[in-house]
């Protein structure tokens, strides 16, 4: 443990911390918007600068581990640096929410009270229009903080997205100006997920657009592979369709991560091809809708008349890993003691 | 998404050896790529053992200790020697005996395995083979090591955990152990059936051979996941009864059911499902239920009532997992209040226990508390390449769909990125066979054919095709051979022998 000062006070933080992990522990806010725990540090955008004594200038609190001795100030005439840095990103800032995602320099604005106090005449940058369903993305939105590019080549470690332009012409873009769908791009989101400006946004089906904060939020856990991530289904109010998924740092095991078919694969939930009644075959062997009476009552007797004609033994049961352990627990119970029969299996089980 | 955490551990330094036929994705970041044929892996392992044996690289402590049986294992693998390894895997003798010190010399190596080692006529073999080798080195019982098998599906653990299968109840309890038949019957109210259940396997031959007559499918599709499976819809087709509880219709149902009631998926419905690492995560409803579609648990309810069975309220799915814990000694301690947040590890005895990250500590998880060492000798693939079929055929699933893809051939999104079949072959192959990158193409085995576009691949060796199951208009399990391991039937998906044909 290493001890310093932070705006007058003694503390005390493990050496080598990041200043911005260790002010959090210590009640201290410091604001970022390049920095993400899950990347390695970066000081790219410079609004989490703090004085520190003897230092030249202010030093970026995300790139600056605490050392014995440390005298750090967030609090003083840095307040003003950072509100005139905001100002110079929103001058930049022409679309504050292309997708409804929420936008962390705009927060952050109206936190520090600071106000754009023009636009930049070559602040707008070339659209980038791309054929994929899943992402959209709006360089007038854009930071350029790169959270996305480094999440790609640092977690994924691919190469999806690369930064091109300099200057007023500066944007991300996918790697040779290609489709999400043509490059090693796997679409699983994460770079939007750590977008703090929404620039990159999950593109809605027409008019279910709606700002992801008025949405309602669920946690569950993902219906596709083994690993069980963590999810948050958000839901429209009013129509209580899901309309995205999101994840957060803080759940396990998938810390925030997630991957193509957890975040975007969730419209089948409400797809028209959805059994919305029971069926019955009828005598012109066709399927047919019916009541609910009717089929359990189909249902017992079919079952009913193979065991009384071949015994218990003939009849099984195929459950499945799309159901939850209380239900595969009554389907075997089912099997167990309705039917008599231990044959309940499934195709999961290789 | 566990690939993350193995790109993540690579950053940190570790080392990461891929043994594949394919040269899948993460051999970009591997160290070495053993590059075997399919079906050859108890070669392969028991080279490596022979390696470990012949440096002295073995956990002696370890072996005398907490196992039994080391002998045998011994004895055996010295009749597998890297050179020979090499002629039947096509793996460099040199390759193996690296991967082997590697292996042996890292405390914190693991191995994680998937459905390449199980889906094999010698399957439970090669776990066997890969849990000598992890107790001959003592890779076991503290973290970062062991034998992790990676479940491919949601809740295939909590599937078997909760009691889905033949052989077991709830909580890994043997339903051919009297006393286990008496407690459940305790508290049930009724005997528990002292008939052994049948596999799925067996399920799918008794179609057959007239032991099944009835089958009570709940989010099945055995026409497209089952090997052989035009021969499986042959089955179907003959059952008496056929009933299906499903959020869509399937090709199993479409044309052979008898009743199909309308269920809920996950986003509809509360519970619990337990992950790769036995972690136990909460399941909450969100949405409505489309039309008059019910959550599983009520429908299955029903079903009990209407079959006359006498089974107690249960107004919520909370109530089923206490009934589920109870009866389970290693799930007991896991209740709602305690996975609000965060789920948790089981085994799990009591309200106090804090879960389970890694089993095996300090000793093995048996009775004996010592593990045991199983000889191995290597069993070719049932079906291998002849001049008729000189193909390897080798199948398997893609990040973008899953399983039968009922639900993300639904999936705008995904589609565009994959939809139409496809298969993997090496260029060299292809082109000797006069079919173009992209070009639809057949392939054809003793069961059956198909048509898909042929793309040509660096991931596969000249000799080896690959396809995914996920396309329902041309099954590759129309190809497969419904030949499975002979101890727990789960079918060979990885070896059959096929042809390519120009369409």
């Amino acid at each position: 443990m290493v001890a310093f000062t932070l705006d007058g006070r003694p503390v005390s933080a493990p050496e080598g911390e990041l200043l911005v992990h260790a002010a959090a522990r210590h009640g201290t806010f410091i604001p970022t918007l390049c920095h993400d725990d899950k990347l390695d540090p970066y000081g790219g955008c410079r609004m989490c600068v703090v004085d520190v004594e003897g230092a030249p200038r202010p030093l970026p609190a995300c790139a600056t581990r605490v050392a014995e001795g440390m005298v750090v100030s967030t609090n003083g005439p840095i307040t003003e640096f950072q509100r005139t840095l905001t100002e110079m990103l929103l001058s930049e800032h022409l679309n504050a929410s292309p997708g409804g995602r929420p936008n962390e320099l705009i927060d952050l604005a109206n936190e520090l009270g600071a106000d754009a106090p023009l636009m930049l005449p070559d602040a707008k940058r070339a659209e980038y229009d791309d054929r994929n369903k899943l992402m959209g993305y709006d360089p007038d939105a854009c930071i350029l903080c790169a959270r996305c590019v480094r999440y790609t080549q640092e977690v994924m470690q691919c190469s999806a997205l690369s930064l091109e332009g300099r200057g007023g012409h500066a944007r991300i873009v996918p790697t040779w100006e290609l489709s999400w769908l043509d490059t090693e791009c796997e679409l699983c989101g994460g770079c939007l997920s750590v977008c703090p400006t929404g620039a990159i946004y999950e593109k809605f089906e027409e008019g279910t657009s709606r700002p992801e904060r008025q949405l309602e939020q669920v946690r569950t856990t993902c219906t596709f592979c083994g690993v069980g991530c963590q999810i948050d289904l958000n839901l429209d109010p009013q129509t209580k369709h899901i309309v995205k998924v999101t994840s957060k740092d803080e759940y396990l095991p998938n810390e925030g991560n997630l991957c193509v078919k957890g975040r975007f694969a969730f419209n089948f939930v409400h797809h028209p091809d959805r059994l919305e009644e029971p069926l019955v075959r009828g005598d012109d062997g066709e399927l047919h809708p019916t009541t609910w009476e009717h089929a359990l009552e189909t249902a017992a007797t079919g079952l009913q008349k193979v065991i009384a004609e071949h015994g218990s033994q003939a009849v099984g049961f195929l459950s499945s890993a799309r159901l939850t352990n209380e239900e595969n627990y009554l389907i075997q119970k089912l099997a167990r003691t309705g039917v008599g029969t231990n044959s309940v299996h499934s195709c999961e089980s290789t | 998404m566990l690939a993350l955490r193995i790109k993540e551990a690579v950053r940190k330094g570790a080392t990461l050896v891929v043994a594949d036929p394919r040269k899948i994705w993460l051999t970009k970041l591997a160290k070495r790529h053993l590059q075997l044929r399919p079906g050859t892996d108890v070669w392969l392992l028991n080279a490596m053992m022979h390696t470990i044996l012949e440096e002295g690289l073995q956990d002696d402590e370890y072996i005398r200790e907490t196992t039994d049986d080391f002998e045998v294992v011994r004895e055996i693998v010295t009749r597998y020697p890297p050179e020979e390894a090499e002629k039947v895997t096509g793996v460099p003798a040199e390759d193996i005996r690296a991967t082997a010190r590697e292996y042996a010399r890292e405390r914190h190596a693991g191995i994680f395995y998937t459905l390449g080692i199980t889906e094999h006529a010698c399957g439970v073999d090669n776990i066997w083979s890969l849990s000598n080798l992890v107790l001959m080195t003592g890779h076991l019982g503290y973290e970062s090591t062991g034998l992790n098998a990676l479940r491919g599906q949601n809740n295939v653990q909590g599937l078997n955990d909760s009691g889905a299968n033949p052989s077991y109840l709830p909580g890994y309890q043997p339903v051919d152990d009297p006393e286990t038949r008496r407690k459940f019957a305790e508290a049930w109210g009724v005997e528990v059936p002292e008939r052994p259940g049948y596999r799925l396997d067996q399920m799918i031959s008794g179609l057959h051979d007239g032991r099944i007559k009835a089958l009570y499918l709940i989010g099945e599709n055995p026409a497209q996941t089952e090997p052989n499976a035009r021969h499986v819809e042959e089955g179907l087709e003959g059952l008496d009864f056929l009933m299906s509880q499903d959020i869509f219709l399937n090709d199993s149902t479409r044309r052979y059911a008898d009743v199909v009631l309308p269920a809920s998926s996950f986003a509809e419905k509360d519970g619990t499902f337990t992950n790769t690492e036995r972690r136990i995560s909460r399941v909450r409803a969100a949405a409505p239920l489309p039309g008059k579609a019910k959550v599983d648990r009520e429908i299955v309810i029903l079903m009990a009532k209407a079959l006359g069975a006498n089974w107690p309220e249960y107004p919520d799915a909370e109530s089923v997992w206490n009934e589920l814990a109870d009866l389970s000694p290693n799930w007991y301690g896991i209740r709602y209040d305690r996975i609000e947040e965060n789920g948790m590890q089981w085994p799990c005895t009591d309200l106090d226990h804090p879960g389970t990250p890694y089993l095996h500590a300090p000793r093995p998880a048996l009775p004996t508390g010592r593990g045991r060492f199983f000889p191995v000798e290597f069993q070719p693939p049932i079906e291998e390449p002849d001049s008729e079929y000189p193909f390897v055929l080798t199948t398997g699933r893609t990040l973008y769909h899953y399983n039968s893809a009922n639900m993300t051939m639904r999936e705008p999104g995904v589609t565009d990125k994959q939809q139409a079949p496809f298969f993997e072959i090496h260029a060299e192959d292809a082109g000797a066979l006069g079919i173009a990158d992209r070009e639809v193409a057949r392939l054809v085995s003793r069961r059956g054919a198909l048509e898909a576009e042929a793309h040509y691949s660096e991931r596969v060796y000249p000799g080896l095709v690959w396809m995914a199951l996920h396309f329902a208009d041309q099954k590759v399990n129309w190809l497969t051979h419904d030949v499975g391991d002979p101890l727990i039937g789960t079918p060979e998906y990885k070896v059959s022998a096929v042809r390519v044909e120009p369409r």
